[in-house]
């Protein structure tokens, strides 16, 4: 019997009783794990050797010389498959194999969980299936890819809305069906150990960003940045600075196309809590508690609920969500790339587009964000809108 | 506490009867449908139903019962619309004791004390929830409660001793067995092995009386499942059957012809799989 599954309120093991015997093996080799001193230097071995950890601090200049604030980019980007992603898939994986798991499931929205997934597994010698919603196999095709030349056998998931919502059903029925895997979930969310276990994989990420930031810029920041899907690079950035009360939070969710219902995946200005997949959380519902279609231009933040850990800070007031819209986030994409060289993906280009469109405000601020992901998935999207703007 | 659900599965033990417990979506070819069916299942002889809460997102379910779920959902199902529905066939003289089958969310997000309130005055019995474990079962099982309905828990094939007999002391009215691991709709095979989970659960269980669900289609299939279950769950078949007929009509006729013909194969169905019922002819091993 699985104990101490939340956040506050939020979180918990809503989970059909045919997982709750890998839930509750998961939960007991993750606790061991964790402090095991050889497992945790086998997957700190990885993370140097393989991943490229850590991960650089780089100074925004241009766009900081134009705006008055102080701007650093945690290079999450520069990560071994282009995002934060690897650093749970790792995680995971290596603990998948020590408790001696063959098979590994996972889900993807953008294919950037997916290829770290795939990487993972073929790194470890593992067997991997992912889960992938039609209309995200669709705009993030070079990720299917990708996974493909990896090894991995990617599911495209027709049913529902076609997007990570639907291929996280998809998977959690093929782990209902063949429990022995062991599932990768790819964010801080879904059933417990899921959300704690996932945020402390990604933990690495504001620890790092701590100590080089204290180096480089000789303080603390004023405000942490991160764009927040599921949420696990974010809460892996906010972890790094929960304990210094003078730096503020802010998760930036996807505000679509706008507020109307169906049109975003704002959860915390248009949901109310409720429970998907495996948590009590905030989710995009209807007035009869079903689940609302959402809309990103970025297929990772397109998803109806929040990480539980999320919901809780909101509470708590210790971090703040706001949201960007597509246009805002397509933006700061092209800010990034011709001022700084940089082409970020639309999901992390969120996060940026918070950071200017409060630019006025944030002067004379210093501000971290994390650079989740590298845009190359995002480049048929990019190209196919700007098209669609020169025939217009 | 006095509940048609709690009384039945009570009465198939002191009968040393086993009984048939059907599901059907809310919903699917609409809540007027829903209603006929409610009575044809009870005059065909189940012993109780299931009845389903479409949910966009059914992590449990395989592709039959979600597309009903959609179907239903595309129909306008609302969970009022649902306890309306309860409320006529109470109001009809209709006796069957009804199970909400339902993911949390679509109840859950009203909160417990008023869903259960709602599901009393309108003739539920009980709240089956695929996605509630035992350990969060607490909030439900004290309003369910306070409003003497029914919750009913799972054990599945992957559930330690200490699992089941938890979700056995959870549960009133009846343990819901998971026959096989997997989505719902994938069928079942009634092997030495699952006779032996079977038989270990009912040993668990008590005093309660277990139900298992998960792929079962004909009379045979009933008979192995009752040989220790007291009760066998027949869903995706089922909704399988009425959809087919539901859709089979010549798409000129009347509405009215196509719910006829969905009735009287629901009816027919479940009459020919109580045929399996045949475990009161011989004593207990």
């Amino acid at each position: 019997m699985i104990k101490q599954t939340r956040f506050g309120e939020f979180g918990g093991v809503f989970a059909p009783e045919t997982l709750m015997a890998s839930l509750e093996e998961l939960e007991q080799a993750w606790r061991h794990l964790r402090a095991d001193a050889k497992f945790q230097a086998r997957l700190q071995n990885l993370l140097h050797t393989y991943a490229g950890r850590p991960t650089p601090l780089t100074l925004a200049e241009r766009l900081s010389d134009e705006h008055g604030f102080e701007l650093w980019l945690k290079r999450e980007d520069l990560l071994h498959t282009g995002a934060h992603k690897l650093n749970n898939a790792l995680g995971q994986c290596l603990l998948a194999k020590e408790i001696g798991k063959t098979r590994i499931l996972a889900e993807t929205g953008a294919g950037q969980h997916g290829v770290a997934t795939a990487t993972a597994c073929a790194k470890l010698g593992l067997e991997c299936v992912v889960y992938m919603g039609a209309v995200d196999a669709k705009r993030q095709k070079p990720n299917v890819g990708r996974m493909e030349l990896m090894g991995a056998r990617v599911e495209v998931v027709e049913h529902g809305q076609r997007t990570l919502k639907d291929a996280i059903n998809e998977a959690m029925r093929a782990w209902v069906s063949d429990p022995a895997a062991h599932y990768v979930l790819g964010s801080a969310l879904g059933p417990h150990p899921f959300p704690s276990m996932v945020a402390e994989f990604h933990e690495v990420i504001g620890k790092e960003a701590r100590a080089q930031i204290l180096q480089q810029a000789n303080g603390l920041p004023d405000v942490a940045i991160a764009c927040v899907g599921g949420g696990s690079n974010a809460i892996g950035l906010f972890r790094g600075f929960m304990q210094d009360d003078s730096v503020e939070m802010v998760g930036v969710e996807a505000g679509g196309e706008g507020m109307e219902e169906g049109k975003h995946a704002a959860r915390f200005s248009g949901g109310k809590p409720g429970v998907l997949h495996g948590c009590y959380t905030w989710l995009l519902q209807d007035a009869d508690g079903q689940i609302l279609p959402t809309h990103s231009v970025s297929a990772g933040l397109d998803y109806p609920a929040v990480g539980p850990e999320h919901a809780e800070l909101q509470k708590r007031g210790r971090a703040r969500y706001e949201y960007a819209t597509d246009d805002e986030a397509l933006h700061a994409f092209a800010q990034l790339s011709e001022k700084e060289g940089i082409l970020p993906a639309l999901e992390s280009s969120h996060a940026v587009a918070w950071v200017l469109q409060n630019a006025t405000a944030l002067r004379g601020k210093r501000l971290i964000v994390n650079l989740s992901g590298r845009g190359d998935k995002d480049l048929a999207t990019i190209f196919s809108l700007r098209d669609a703007e020169a025939n217009s | 506490m006095n509940n048609r659900l709690l009384n039945a599965a009570h009465q198939l033990r002191v009968d040393n009867r086993r009984g048939l417990s059907p599901y059907i979506t809310a919903g699917d070819g609409g809540l007027a449908l829903t209603l006929q069916l409610l009575h044809a299942l009870e005059r065909a002889g189940a012993t109780c139903c299931e009845l389903g809460v479409p949910f966009s997102d059914p992590i449990a379910d395989g592709p039959v019962l979600q597309l009903a779920a959609d179907r239903a959902l595309a129909a306008g199902t609302t969970v009022n619309g649902i306890f309306e529905t309860v409320a006529r066939f109470r109001e009809e003289g209709g006796l069957l004791p009804i199970a909400m089958m339902s993911y949390w969310n679509p109840l859950g997000h009203r909160g417990w004390p008023q869903v259960c309130a709602e599901a009393k005055a309108a003739g539920v019995d009980g709240f089956i929830i695929p996605d509630l474990p035992v350990e969060e079962g607490a909030p439900i099982q004290e309003a369910a409660q306070a409003n003497d309905l029914c919750t009913i828990f799972f054990a599945a094939p992957t559930s330690s001793d200490v699992r089941i007999q938890a979700a056995a002391k959870a549960s009133t009215g009846f343990l819901y067995v998971v026959g096989r691991t997997g989505v719902t709709g994938a069928g079942t095979n009634f092997d030495p092995q699952a006779q032996d989970f079977l038989q270990h659960v009912r040993k668990l269980a008590g005093d309660l009386p277990i139900a298992v669900g998960f792929g079962i289609a004909r009379p045979g299939d009933v008979a192995a499942a009752t040989h220790h279950a007291d009760i066998a769950i027949v869903g995706t078949a089922l909704v399988g059957h009425i959809h087919q007929a539901f859709t089979s009509e010549e798409p000129s006729s009347e509405p009215a012809e196509a719910a006829a013909a969905a009735v009287q194969a629901a009816g027919n169905y479940v009459r020919e799989l109580c045929t399996g019922l045949t475990f009161s002819t011989h004593t207990e091993a």
